[in-house]
């Protein structure tokens, strides 16, 4: 009987496999020196363009003193958006896919969510509920929940009528078919949703700073850029991208553990 | 001959196209028996998949009644008798995410079955297929043969009464069809089964049916019922040189062909 199933991998493969997941280090490396080098021997102003080594030296020097607490409040906006956004836009993906009506009535609407930068409602949102900060926590939902409904919806209701013949056949209940069949088939998808939700929250958060207020690293970034404080408007916007980097990876991660299975 | 385990009773199925209605299956009656190895023959779009979807509670028929062990049942087959059936689909249709095991567990989580030990049963199952060493193993690593085999022990997983094989080998290279065709007549020797099976080769029915109906082209209607009187002991890889087998063969080919002249006749005046 034939079993298709590569197991032991040859010795050139694991050294290719390590090349792999070296070579965006390298890149990274072979960037830093080279401008380094080119920014120094120019004489770019640092007013214009630092230095990689001064944005880190300088960056190392103020997080603890001056940028803590807003990467902590970023962080928080963040975090806590997201996995409301994400337990929201499933929730709700999974509540309106039982109706083919609703999913029909509610798609446009989802969509016109999606495409609307969330920035232009936080003035709004200050009018109705005040100048709490933490307001842009329900910023950061609005704009990472349709995205990850969205994605979630057409996983619920793209599934092969023969495997729901199947379970048909067995006599499954809807909770049955939800739970043993249109979930696990749609998880594919439902991560490209959480994925994307992901990059949407990180861009909720900054944006919501930028309206106003006098906290968060989307505030800290017109600070020192009014101040000219070159380095640290580098450097923060460069915590702001691994912030969004490490909750990427975090997502990407569970989500090998989940899909252990290929899709054809 | 043993009792009657199953009465189709004029079962007719209609589907709405666009204001016109589209009959695909015209009044099939048939009596099923207890162990019979039942064959539906016909040409492609004849309604013999819809046929055993009605009978399988997977589409309600417009019309018609089934009889299952003596409570007849009109609008379909309701969903908690479904359990005594086990379909079989073309596609293997197993689920990616469950491994050959977990696949056939989905069966007995679905029906709570309370009947026996199911870690013991789903080894059984396996082991009558002949794939008890890949019991951890997921689908997209199986061969197309091998899917098909978990699909039959899926459906054997719960000891239904009745087996429905919707076209099972359909999608096979003709070795491995040939090969699983002879399988399952040694799984049928083992388990006893009553047994409807939807195909189109003809060969494949007279091996394995004792009773083959053939349905006319659409609307399908049974235009034959042929038994297949070869005793099971002469069945095997030499059959195809049995003198009653190439009979048959002739008789079912010209009863298929001449559907099909009446059909052109019909529809040409």
């Amino acid at each position: 009987m034939e079993l298709i199933r590569a197991k032991s991998k040859p010795v050139q493969a694991d050294r290719a496999s390590i090349m792999h997941a070296l070579s965006p280090i390298l890149l990274f490396v072979a960037l830093y020196l080279l401008l380094e080098v080119i920014i120094r021997t120019a004489g770019i102003s640092r007013t214009v363009l630092p230095t990689p080594t001064g944005i880190l030296s300088e960056t190392i020097r103020n997080f603890g003193s001056d940028l803590w607490p807003h990467f902590v409040f970023t962080l928080k906006v963040v975090v806590i958006g997201f996995v409301v956004a994400t337990i929201l836009g499933m929730t709700l993906a999974a509540l309106f896919s039982q109706y083919d009506l609703i999913v029909k009535a509610v798609s446009p609407f989802i969509i016109l969510l999606v495409v609307t930068p969330m920035i232009t409602i936080v003035p709004l949102f200050m009018l109705w509920l005040g100048f709490d900060p933490n307001i842009r926590i329900l910023v950061v939902i609005l704009q990472a929940a349709p995205i990850i409904m969205l994605n979630t919806l057409s996983g619920f209701t793209s599934v092969e009528t023969e495997k729901l013949e199947l379970m048909r056949s067995m006599g499954a209940s809807r909770l049955q078919t939800f739970f043993k069949l249109i979930l696990p088939n749609a998880m594919p998808q439902v991560f490209t949703g959480i994925k994307l939700g992901c990059i949407f929250s990180t861009i909720g958060a900054i944006s919501a700073d930028f309206v106003g207020g006098s906290v968060g690293l989307g505030f800290r970034i017109l600070q020192y850029s009014g101040l000219v404080m070159t380095e640290m408007t580098y450097g923060t916007i460069i915590i702001v991208a691994l912030i969004g980097i490490m909750l990427y990876q975090l997502v990407s991660f569970v989500e090998g553990r989940v899909i252990v299975w290929r899709k054809k | 001959m043993s009792k009657v385990i199953m009465r189709v009773n004029a079962l007719s199925k209609s589907f709405s196209q666009k204001a016109a209605e589209l009959r695909v299956l015209n009044q099939i009656s048939m009596d099923i028996h207890e162990s019979e190895f039942i064959c539906v023959i016909g040409p492609s779009g004849c309604g013999k998949s819809t046929f055993l979807k009605c009978v399988g509670g997977i589409q309600p028929p417009t019309t018609g009644t089934i009889e299952l062990d003596g409570v007849t049942h009109e609008r379909g087959i309701p969903s908690h008798v479904l359990g005594k059936f086990g379909f079989v689909f073309q596609s293997n249709n197993l689920l990616p995410w469950r491994t050959a095991e977990k696949n056939l567990r989905l069966m007995l989580e679905v029906l709570k079955v309370k009947e026996f030990d199911w870690d013991q049963r789903i080894d059984e199952m396996l082991q009558i297929v002949g794939l008890a060493q890949y019991k951890d193993v997921y689908p997209h690593e199986l061969s197309g043969g091998m899917r098909q085999r978990v699909g039959i022990a899926r459906a054997l997983v719960h000891n239904p009464e009745i087996l429905l094989m919707d076209q099972p080998f359909g999608a096979l290279d003709a070795i491995t069809r040939k090969m699983l065709s002879y399988e399952m007549l040694s799984i049928w020797r083992q388990t006893k089964k009553t047994i409807i099976m939807v195909t189109n080769n003809v060969e494949e029915a007279l091996l394995l049916a004792n009773r083959i109906f053939i349905f006319s082209p659409l609307p399908g209607e049974i235009i034959s019922e042929i038994e297949v009187d070869i005793p099971l002991e002469e069945r095997g890889q030499d059959i195809a040189g049995h003198k009653r087998y190439i009979e048959l063969r002739t008789l079912i080919n010209q009863v298929i062909r001449q559907g099909h002249a009446a059909e052109a006749r019909r529809q040409a005046t």
